[in-house]
């Protein structure tokens, strides 16, 4: 038997039938995913036969039919979070921060951010959680009388810098109502799978903290439920991607309450990051 | 003729002590997951477990292994001295400082992003690096591999290549080409936001590259225990290996076939076109080809042994097999296991039958089943076959040999299949914690028991494996010269495309271009596809 001299010749019956049949086996099978098994898909072809290769290819010639427009139903948070927002502010910043932070907070936060008014404690409070919340009152995402006409007058830099200050407190180390030495309710340590209810912990400390999500240890319990309510009511829908309303939306009033209960009594851990 | 033995003996004994060590991690994490336990109460611990596990289990301990039979058979089937065999050591401490530059942010939680990386999860910029450097040991591995069959080639023009290389060359031609797809991943899209350049990240694009790497190195892993099916096997058991045509065949579809196919792991995800996915589960469905040559030839094999044995009959030649040997426990466990996983693999690429069992425990069992069981089965084989050759010592006893297979089959089968099964019924795979408690999921607990109890014998089986080879002392008695499979017909002259890969290295490139260009050049073109890292271990 005579050998072929090249490897690359088409006098070489294994190049020849191997490069024929590959090629052979690629057109048929790009014809069949791109033609013909998008031919019988209705939305795939409306708009002819190039488009539908065009969407079989994952590349739509437009990404959205005109008439799903985003209303203002759908309205949520325009803040993304960003790992630099986490960063703590300069001096400056912090100073600046506290100079506003006691003529318009100090009234319902605290001189020193813990509330003695049911209003959430800020000290220690994560700066991207703090700039995040005053963004969405200043632009009507999160509604609260108060809160809304207060932001109205922060510039970009204002909330910057009270979320610094904020972020420079001390977390207290004692909270006014101290656990009672029970262990974490089931929901906050392993949540609950079958309804896609994921830890607490997760994202609010203790396993791990999620970028946005802010400590809650120590917070009034009545602050608490009352925000849980709305997510589940979705009067409140200021959470990226719905993250809090998918969360407590099938939790049962109970659950709300042994979970706000479990985190007001909490003291705050001293570990800041 | 075996100078590269302290090599060789260097690579597997890092390889199957980084096993042991993650083989006992998964043990711990079905045992916690199961009802023999309450639960550890941290999902954080689970995941650092399960990153430590499949780093192992999936980069180290297969490339070290890869690795070391590669630099064994250069020097056995070749039969000429190792070149650069400075490099290879240079390739090993690479492969060492990367294990444990990647381990330790691992065992301190700063990387439980799992080994497959998901971003935009982004961990400790240390345990990409170990990987990296991991991986840029096994490409000095590659580069002598090539070299190596070059020199040999020019001293044996016209020659054919001793099957053993052959696959070898083939598996290392495969690994360069494959681990692009997680270098690039790595180098260009993770790195700049683990070392903080970026706090973004394409998480489209990047599992597009990363599911460019995840198909084909399990074919990278499968090599040696091919390798071993055609060269070791038939005279480990006194056969004749059918067909030495049939194995390069197996060995270039491989090379072909095995790269263009990644995007069956993305069914799911909505940044792909419905027609990519069709192509990549088409061309998946063409590696079971050489798949099924492979284990036609090795059974024509095993019936040459059984006959030459005084087999008779249609089927009454199996009764006359060395059941004994336990080479021939090895293949046929090793076969039972592929066939199962193999049929899984079969609905796991279909792009309709994925829809019922994608992210489920099914995967999980599939996975185990062909890597873990199948192929690690064979791994085992290859350092038992090649332990006298390596340290002097006598052959190891074949009773100690059989036990430590059987546990590792029935082991792998109680673990496994039940996994198949609750796949089925929707266990989702991934989960640090299953409420059993719930009325629901109640009924499906002995899964997770079942998986603990083949776990503990897998276990077991390892800690055997590596006593039998520990226990191995060099004697006098001086060992057989190591020999592969003699084919039926041995060639004489093979055809130039079945003694080279230039044209099979062609086609995989082209096909990759074709499967995977137009996908990664537009998400690449995309504007503000790219979401928020999500920082894991509080960075």
């Amino acid at each position: 038997m005579m050998q072929p001299a090249s490897m690359y010749a088409w006098s070489n019956r294994w190049f020849r039938w191997s490069v024929s049949g590959l090629l052979v086996f690629l057109v048929v099978t790009l014809l069949v995913g791109f033609v013909w098994l998008p031919s019988v898909q209705g939305d795939f072809t409306a708009k002819g036969i190039w488009d539908g290769i065009c969407r079989a290819a994952g590349a739509p010639r437009e990404w959205r039919s005109p008439t799903s427009s985003s209303g203002a139903a759908e309205r949520t948070t325009s803040v993304v979070l960003t790992p630099t927002m986490a960063r703590s502010g300069s001096a400056d910043a912090t100073g600046r921060g506290g100079t506003l932070a006691i003529q318009q907070c100090s009234m319902c936060h605290g001189a020193q951010g813990m509330s003695e008014s049911g209003a959430p404690n800020l000290a220690g409070q994560y700066p991207e959680v703090v700039a995040k919340q005053l963004h969405d009152y200043k632009r009507g995402d999160r509604s609260s009388a108060i809160m809304q006409a207060l932001a109205q007058k922060l510039s970009d830099r204002d909330i910057l810098d009270i979320a610094s200050y904020y972020d420079s407190l001390p977390r207290p180390k004692a909270a006014r109502m101290p656990a009672e030495g029970r262990g974490a309710p089931a929901l906050v340590r392993s949540g609950d799978p079958l309804r896609n209810i994921v830890p607490c912990a997760a994202c609010h400390g203790a396993s791990e903290h999620k970028l946005g999500a802010p400590w809650l240890d120590g917070m009034p319990k009545g602050y608490l439920i009352g925000e849980l309510r709305d997510f589940a009511s979705g009067a409140r829908r200021n959470d990226s991607f719905g993250q809090m309303r998918n969360m407590v939306r099938t939790l049962t009033a109970q659950e709300l309450d042994s979970v706000a209960e479990f985190y007001a009594r909490r003291e705050p851990d001293d570990g800041k990051r | 003729m075996f100078l590269a033995r302290r090599l060789v003996l260097a690579h597997f004994w890092v390889a199957f002590v980084a096993f042991t060590a993650a083989i006992v991690l998964g043990e711990w994490q079905m045992f916690v997951r199961s009802p023999l336990s309450a639960w550890v109460g941290d999902a954080e611990h689970y995941y650092r477990s399960v990153t430590g596990h499949g780093t192992v289990m999936g980069y180290v301990f297969p490339t070290l292994v890869a690795m070391g039979f590669g630099y064994a058979i250069t020097e056995l089937a070749l039969k000429q001295p190792l070149i650069g065999l400075r490099w290879a050591w240079a390739g090993f401490w690479l492969a060492i400082v990367g294990t444990v530059m990647a381990a330790t942010p691992i065992a301190l939680g700063r990387a439980s992003v799992l080994y497959t990386f998901y971003p935009p999860m982004i961990g400790s910029p240390f345990y990409y690096l170990g990987i990296v450097l991991v991986v840029v040991g096994s490409w000095i591995w590659v580069a002598l591999m090539i070299v190596n069959l070059r020199a040999w080639k020019r001293t044996n023009a016209g020659k054919p290549v001793p099957l053993a290389m052959f696959g070898n060359v083939a598996g290392a031609y495969l690994w360069a080409w494959t681990s692009v797809g997680a270098a690039v991943e790595i180098l260009f899209l993770i790195l700049p936001v683990a070392l903080g350049f970026k706090d973004t990240i394409d998480a489209g694009l990047a599992r597009v590259f990363f599911s460019w790497t995840l198909h084909a190195i399990v074919y990278f892993w499968l090599m040696p225990s091919y390798i071993a099916f055609y060269t070791i096997v038939p005279r480990a058991i006194g056969g004749r290996l059918y067909s030495d045509t049939m194995g390069r065949v197996a060995f270039v579809l491989f090379l072909v076939f095995s790269m263009p196919i990644g995007i069956h792991h993305l069914f799911a995800d909505p940044q792909l076109g419905a027609g990519f996915k069709f192509v990549h589960a088409v061309f998946t469905a063409m590696v079971s080809v050489p798949t099924f040559l492979t284990v036609f030839t090795i059974v024509a094999s095993v019936e040459i042994a059984a006959r030459l044995r005084g087999g008779r009959g249609m089927f009454g030649w199996v009764k006359a097999l060395p059941w004994s040997n336990p080479m021939m426990l090895a293949v046929t466990f090793s076969f039972i296991m592929l066939g199962f996983g193999g049929a899984g693999g079969l609905i796991n690429m279909s792009f309709q039958l994925n829809e019922t069992v994608h992210n489920t425990q099914w995967v999980t069992g599939h996975f185990h089943l062909i890597f873990a069981g199948a192929i690690v089965i064979m791994y085992f084989m290859i350092a038992y076959d090649l332990w006298p050759q390596l340290t002097g010592c006598r052959p190891l006893s074949p009773a100690l040999v059989r036990a430590q297979l059987w546990l590792w089959f029935l082991g792998m089968m109680i673990m496994t299949l039940p996994w198949h099964w609750v796949g089925l019924l929707g266990m989702p795979r991934r989960m640090a914690y299953f409420d059993l408690s719930n009325p629901a999921m109640a009924g499906q607990g002995w899964t997770l028991v079942a998986g603990t109890v083949g776990g503990l014998m897998l276990v077991v089986s390892a800690l055997l494996f590596i006593l039998i080879l520990a226990r191995a002392r060099a004697s006098d008695a001086k060992a057989s010269p190591f020999s592969f499979s003699t084919a039926v017909h041995m060639p004489a002259t093979t055809p130039v495309a079945l003694n080279g890969f230039g044209l099979w290295v062609a086609m995989m490139i082209a096909l990759t271009v074709v499967n995977y260009g137009f996908p990664i050049a537009q998400l690449a073109s995309l504007k503000d596809t790219s979401v928020p890292a999500i920082f894991v271990g509080g960075q």
